[in-house]
C-alpha cells in the first residue's frame, strides 16, 4: 500500500542572501495511508510550512513531495489546485467556513469546485453531516452554529472529496478542553473509519494521545518520532 | 492629517479610482453647466445684448421671436400706452446667405450658409432701439446695407469688410462692426437697419407686400420702471410684453434646454454624493479594526473624525482638479459647440463638490465616532 | 459561479452601494439618451413617416422646409425625370393654436401633404386634420376645433396619428389647400401661391438608387437641392451637433460606470482576500473565483438597470408633454448591453488582485 504522504529531504527557504530564512531543513516524513500523526512545535518552528507543502499550498525549495502516490515537487500552480481539489482535505485554524452558505452548502461547495454536483454529492454531504451529529443543522448558516458545530462542519468539508490525506491546523485551539476532546474523538473516528491519513498540528500535548504517533518540529528540523502512548 | 495622507499613500489604486470617479463627475457637471450657459448664450445672446429694455411679442408666438409678428393694429395700440417713451420695430429672420467678399481664405464665394438677421431702426424717433450693446470692433450701421456681426463667426465670412449676400441673389450687406455674444439660434447673426431687413425679407418672398416686425422694442418715459411699462403694455390684447431678462429666461428653447440640463446636473450631483459617501463609508468599515486599535492606544474620537474629513476633502479636491484638467483639455474642441468654461464656474463647482463630499462623509464620521476602544481587546462576536 | 450567485442572494445589502450608484447612473444614461432620441424623433416624425425616397428642396433654401419653395413648373420637371414613380408636395407651417377649454396655446406644425405617409390616412377634407397624439398632452380631443395662428384659422381634429411631429411641434396633417390657407392667413408676409409647395417628395421606381436619383433630379431642374430620406432626417438644424454633444456626455457617463464598478470590486476583493485564500486552498482556481466576480458585476448592472430604467420609464410617463423625452425599446436594449459591458470591464480591474491571492495564507 502506498503512503498517503512522503516528504524526502524537504527544504524551504524564504528570502535571499543575509535575509534568507530557513523554514524547513531537510525534513523527511512518511505518513501511511491510514495513519494519524500529531505535529507539535512552538510558534515559528515550521509547522505551518510543513503542512502547506504537504497540502500542495506551497512548493518546496528542494526535495521531493509525494501526495497520494503522486510526485508534486515540481507541480505547476494549476496542478497543485487539482491536487488540493481531489487528494487533500483541509481543516483550518480559524474554521473559515463560507459565511453566506449553509452547513450543507459548505460541503457541496467542494464538489462544485470540481464541477460535479447532483444527488450523489447531496447524499454524501447529508451522510457526512449526519455522522458528525449535524443532521438537524443542515440548513443553518455558520453564524447560527456554535464553535464546536462549525468545527464539525469544517471537518465534514475536509472529508467531502474523499481525500487521501486530511490536514488539520490546530483544530481545537478555539475550543475548551471538553469540546476539544469531543472534536478529537470525532476526528479519530472519521479518519480511522475511512482509512484516511491525517496530520494534526496542535499546541496541546493533551490531544496527542488520539494520534498514532507524534512528530515534533523545532527551528525547521523534524526532531523525533515517537509512538503515541494511547491508541 | 498625517494618518490621512499615510493611508492614501498605502492604498494608491483605491484612492486613484475614487479620485477618478469624482473627477469624471466634476467634469460632467462642468461640461453640462458650460453647455447650458454656452448654448443659452448662443440661442438667445441677440436678445440679451440688444438695447431695448422691454420687448412685446405676439401672444400666439409663445414668447418665441421666430413665430412672432406684430400687426399694424397692435403697433398702433402699443404706441398709445401710458408710459411708452420710444417704440420701434425689431425684425428677426433666418436667411440663406453667401459671401461674395470675405477675408477668410477658407470661405468660398458660392458657399451657402444660414444666418440670422435682426433689423432695428437706425433713424427716426426710435433710432438705436434694439441695437447691439456689446460692440467690440468697428461701428454700428449708419445706413442701408451695413451690419454688425457676431464676433464668434468672424472667421466664417463675418469679419469687418466682408460682404454677406441674401440668397437668391439679393441684398448685399457689408460688415462694419463686430459685437460679442449676439448670436441667435446658434447661427451667425447680423444686426442691420430695419429698411435693410425689410429688403432682405422681400428677396425671399417677392410676393410679400408688407413686412411685419417680429417684436416691438420699447423704452419707458423717464420715471417709469420697466416692470411698470410691462404692466401697462399688457392691457393691449393679443400681445405679451416682457422685460429683456424675462424674454431671455422664458424663451421656449432656453427654458427646455436649461430644464433638461438642470435635471441631468441634479442626477450627477446625487451620483457624486453617493460615490463619495458610500465609498468612504466602505473604506471606514474596512479599516474599523485598526481605527478601534487607534482608539485603544489613545487616539481621540475627534482626531480620527477630523482625519477622515481631511481625507474626504483631499480626495474631492484632487477630483475637482482632475475634472478641471479634463475640461481644460477638451474645451478648445468645445468652443464651436458653444460650451463655455470659466474659473467662476470651476469655483462654484469646486465649492459645491467639497460640500457634497462633507455631507457624503457624514455617515462614515458617525461610524468612527461610535467606535468603542474596548473592542480592541475582545474577540469578534463579543464586541459592543 | 453558483457561489457568487448565492452570495448575491444571501447578502444583497453588501452590494447595495454598487447597485444604488449604478441605478442613478443608469437612470442618468437613459434620461440623456431619452432626451437625445426625443429631440431627434420629435423633430423628424413628419419626415420619417413619409413613404418617399428623395426630398427635393429649392436650391437656395439650404434644405430648410420653411425657406424652400417648389413651383408647379419645377414639379413637372421632377415628375419627368427617369426613375421617378410618383411625386407629391409637402409644406409645413409652425404656429401656436388655441385648444378649446385650455388656457395654454399648443405648439402645432400644420403639414399639407399629397402622398399617403406611413400610419397616416390620405389627406382629409378642407378644414380638417389628423393630429399627432402629442397634442393630447395639450388637451386636444377628437372633434376639437383648434384656432391656429394669429388669424385663428379653424381646423377640426378628425383623428389621431403617431410619431408625426415636426421640430417638436405637434403635427396637424391637412390637405394642401388648407395648408396654404393657414400659411397665407397667418403669415401674410410669406404667402404661397396656388400649386406651390415647400418640398417635393419623390417615390422612385423599384431598383433605383436614391442618391443617384437625387443627383439626376437636381441636374434636370437646375434649381433644386435633393436629399435622400436619411439625409433629410439629419438635415434639420443642429441635429448633428446635438448628437455629438449628447454622445460625448453618454460616453463619459459610461466611463464613470467603469470606474465605479472597478472601485467597488477593488474594495470588495480586499475584504474577501481571506475568503478567497481559503477557497483556493480547498481547490478553487483563480478562474472560477474570477468568473464569480464578473457574474456579480453583470448582475449588479442588470438589477441597477432594471430599477433605473423603471424610474425613467415612470418619469417619462408622467413628464409634461413638452419635455422631449422618449425612451425607445431599442435604446433600452443597447444601453443595458453597454452598461453590462462597462460593469464587466470595471470588474476586470480586480483580476490581478484575485489571481495574486496566495492559497497558503489560509493557513497560519
Amino acid at each position: 500500500m502506498t503512503n498517503a504522504l512522503e516528504l524526502h529531504d524537504i527544504t524551504k527557504t524564504y528570502g535571499e542572501g543575509d535575509n534568507m530564512i530557513t523554514a524547513l531543513a531537510s525534513a523527511t516524513l512518511a505518513v501511511a495511508s491510514d495513519e494519524m500523526i500529531a505535529l507539535i512545535g512552538p510558534s515559528g518552528s515550521g509547522k505551518t510550512t510543513l503542512l502547506s507543502i504537504a497540502g500542495g499550498l506551497l512548493s518546496p525549495s528542494s526535495g521531493q513531495v509525494i501526495v497520494g502516490g503522486k510526485d508534486i515537487s515540481h507541480a505547476s500552480p494549476s496542478e497543485l489546485t487539482e491536487v488540493r481539489r481531489s487528494t487533500v482535505g483541509f481543516v483550518f485554524q480559524s474554521v473559515n467556513l463560507v459565511p453566506f452558505l449553509t452547513a450543507r452548502e459548505n460541503l457541496l461547495l467542494v464538489d462544485e469546485l470540481r464541477g460535479s454536483r447532483g444527488k450523489q454529492s447531496r447524499d454524501r454531504a447529508d451522510r457526512l453531516l449526519d455522522e458528525l451529529g449535524l443532521a438537524k443543522r443542515l440548513n443553518n448558516l455558520p453564524s447560527q452554529l456554535s464553535g464546536g458545530e462549525r468545527q464539525r462542519v469544517a471537518i465534514g468539508r475536509a472529508l467531502m472529496n474523499e481525500p487521501a490525506l486530511v490536514l488539520f491546523d490546530e483544530p481545537t485551539s478555539a475550543l475548551d478542553t471538553h469540546l476539544g476532546e469531543q472534536v478529537m474523538e470525532l476526528i479519530q473516528s472519521e479518519v480511522k473509519g475511512r482509512g484516511t491519513a491525517a496530520i494534526i498540528i496542535t499546541h496541546d500535548r493533551r490531544m496527542t494521545h488520539w494520534c498514532d504517533r507524534t512528530v515534533t518540529i523545532l527551528d525547521g528540523h523534524l526532531q523525533t518520532d515517537e509512538l503515541a502512548t494511547a491508541g | 492629517m498625517f494618518l490621512a495622507i499615510r493611508e492614501i499613500k498605502r492604498a494608491k489604486v483605491r484612492f486613484t479610482l475614487l479620485v477618478l470617479a469624482i473627477g469624471l463627475l466634476v467634469f460632467l457637471v462642468l461640461f453640462q453647466i458650460g453647455l447650458r450657459d454656452g448654448l443659452i448664450g448662443q440661442f438667445i445672446g441677440a436678445l440679451r445684448h440688444q438695447s431695448a429694455p422691454v420687448l412685446v411679442f405676439d401672444a400666439q408666438a409663445r414668447k418665441n421671436i421666430e413665430g412672432s409678428r406684430i400687426s399694424p393694429d397692435a403697433q398702433a395700440a402699443l404706441a398709445q400706452v401710458d408710459g411708452v417713451g420710444r417704440i420701434g420695430p425689431l425684425g428677426e429672420s433666418t436667411f440663406t446667405v453667401s459671401n461674395p467678399v470675405s477675408r477668410a481664405k477658407s470661405v468660398e464665394k458660392d458657399r451657402l450658409i444660414d444666418a440670422v438677421l435682426f433689423g432695428y431702426e437706425i433713424t427716426g424717433p426710435a433710432a438705436g432701439l434694439g441695437a447691439p450693446t456689446t460692440l467690440t470692433k468697428g461701428r454700428l450701421p449708419t445706413g442701408p446695407n451695413e451690419g454688425v456681426a457676431s464676433d464668434r463667426n468672424r472667421s466664417e465670412g463675418f469679419d469687418i469688410g466682408d460682404v454677406v449676400r441674401i440668397e437668391p441673389g439679393g441684398v448685399e450687406i457689408t460688415v462694419v462692426g463686430l459685437a460679442r455674444d449676439i448670436n441667435y439660434s446658434v447661427s451667425p447673426t447680423v444686426f442691420v437697419s430695419w429698411d435693410t431687413f425689410q429688403a432682405a425679407r422681400k428677396v425671399r418672398n417677392p410676393d410679400a407686400t408688407v413686412v411685419f416686425p417680429s417684436v416691438m422694442v420699447v423704452e419707458p418715459v423717464a420715471g417709469v420702471s420697466d416692470a411698470r411699462l410691462v404692466t401697462n403694455l399688457s392691457t393691449v390684447s393679443g400681445v405679451v410684453p416682457l422685460t429683456r431678462a424675462d424674454a431671455v429666461a422664458q424663451s421656449p428653447g432656453v427654458a427646455s434646454v436649461s430644464q433638461s440640463l438642470n435635471t441631468v446636473i441634479g442626477l450627477l450631483v446625487i451620483t457624486a454624493l453617493m460615490v463619495i459617501g458610500l465609498f468612504i463609508l466602505i473604506l471606514t468599515v474596512q479599516k474599523s479594526s485598526s481605527l478601534t486599535l487607534m482608539r485603544a492606544i489613545g487616539a481621540h474620537r475627534r482626531t480620527l473624525a477630523l482625519s477622515l474629513l481631511a481625507q474626504a476633502s483631499m480626495v474631492v479636491f484632487a477630483g475637482v482638479i482632475a475634472g478641471a484638467i479634463m475640461m481644460a483639455l477638451i474645451s478648445p474642441a468645445l468652443n464651436t459647440l458653444g460650451v463655455s468654461f470659466s474659473f467662476s464656474q470651476l469655483g462654484v463647482v469646486g465649492v459645491g463638490a467639497m460640500i457634497v463630499g462633507w455631507i457624503g462623509s457624514l455617515a462614515a464620521v458617525l461610524r468612527v465616532l461610535r467606535i468603542e476602544p474596548i473592542n480592541a481587546t475582545l474577540p469578534p462576536g463579543m464586541q459592543r | 459561479m453558483k457561489l457568487a450567485w448565492t452570495e448575491l442572494r444571501r447578502r444583497p445589502g453588501k452590494f447595495g452601494v454598487a447597485v444604488l450608484t449604478l441605478t442613478v447612473l443608469a437612470a442618468l444614461l437613459l434620461f440623456i439618451a431619452g432626451l437625445l432620441d426625443g429631440l431627434f424623433l420629435g423633430s423628424t416624425g413628419a419626415i420619417r413617416s413619409q413613404r418617399a425616397d428623395v426630398f427635393v428642396f429649392s436650391d437656395s433654401s439650404r434644405e430648410s422646409f420653411l425657406r424652400s419653395t417648389i413651383t408647379p413648373e419645377t414639379r413637372a420637371v421632377i415628375a419627368g425625370v427617369d426613375g421617378v414613380q410618383a411625386v407629391g408636395g409637402m409644406s409645413v407651417t409652425l404656429l401656436g393654436a388655441v385648444v378649446p377649454g385650455e388656457t395654454d396655446l399648443a405648439d402645432v406644425a400644420v403639414i399639407g401633404y399629397e402622398l399617403q405617409p406611413n400610419g397616416i390616412p390620405l389627406p382629409p377634407k378642407p378644414g380638417q386634420a389628423y393630429a399627432d397624439e402629442r397634442l393630447k398632452g395639450f388637451g386636444v380631443g377628437l372633434g376639437d376645433s383648434l384656432l391656429v395662428g394669429p388669424a385663428k384659422t379653424p381646423i377640426t381634429v378628425i383623428g389621431f396619428v403617431k410619431d408625426s411631429n415636426f421640430q417638436l411641434q405637434g403635427g396637424l396633417w391637412v390637405q394642401p389647400a388648407t395648408s396654404r390657407q393657414v400659411q397665407n392667413q397667418n403669415r401674410p408676409d410669406s404667402p404661397v401661391a396656388d400649386g406651390d409647395f415647400q418640398v417635393m417628395l419623390v417615390q422612385s421606381k423599384p431598383g433605383q438608387d436614391a442618391g443617384q436619383l437625387a443627383d439626376r433630379i437636381d441636374a434636370a431642374t437646375e434649381a433644386t437641392s435633393s436629399l435622400t430620406k436619411a439625409e433629410a432626417e439629419n438635415s434639420l438644424p443642429g441635429t448633428k451637433e446635438q448628437r455629438s454633444t449628447f454622445n460625448a456626455i453618454l460616453a463619459t457617463t459610461y466611463l464613470v460606470v467603469v470606474v465605479i464598478v472597478a472601485l467597488f470590486f477593488a474594495l470588495l476583493t480586499l475584504e474577501r482576500t481571506p475568503l478567497y485564500g481559503m477557497l483556493k486552498a480547498i481547490g478553487a482556481s483563480s478562474r472560477q473565483l474570477f468568473a464569480g466576480v464578473v457574474l456579480q458585476a453583470i448582475i449588479i448592472a442588470t438589477v441597477a438597470f432594471a430599477i433605473g430604467g423603471g424610474l425613467v420609464a415612470v418619469f417619462s410617463a408622467v413628464a409634461p408633454p413638452k419635455l422631449p423625452l422618449q425612451v425607445q425599446p431599442s435604446r433600452m436594449v443597447t444601453s443595458y448591453l453597454i452598461l453590462a459591458v462597462c460593469s464587466m470591464i470595471g470588474s476586470l480591474l480586480s483580476l490581478r488582485r484575485v489571481s495574486r491571492i496566495d492559497p497558503a495564507q489560509a493557513i497560519g
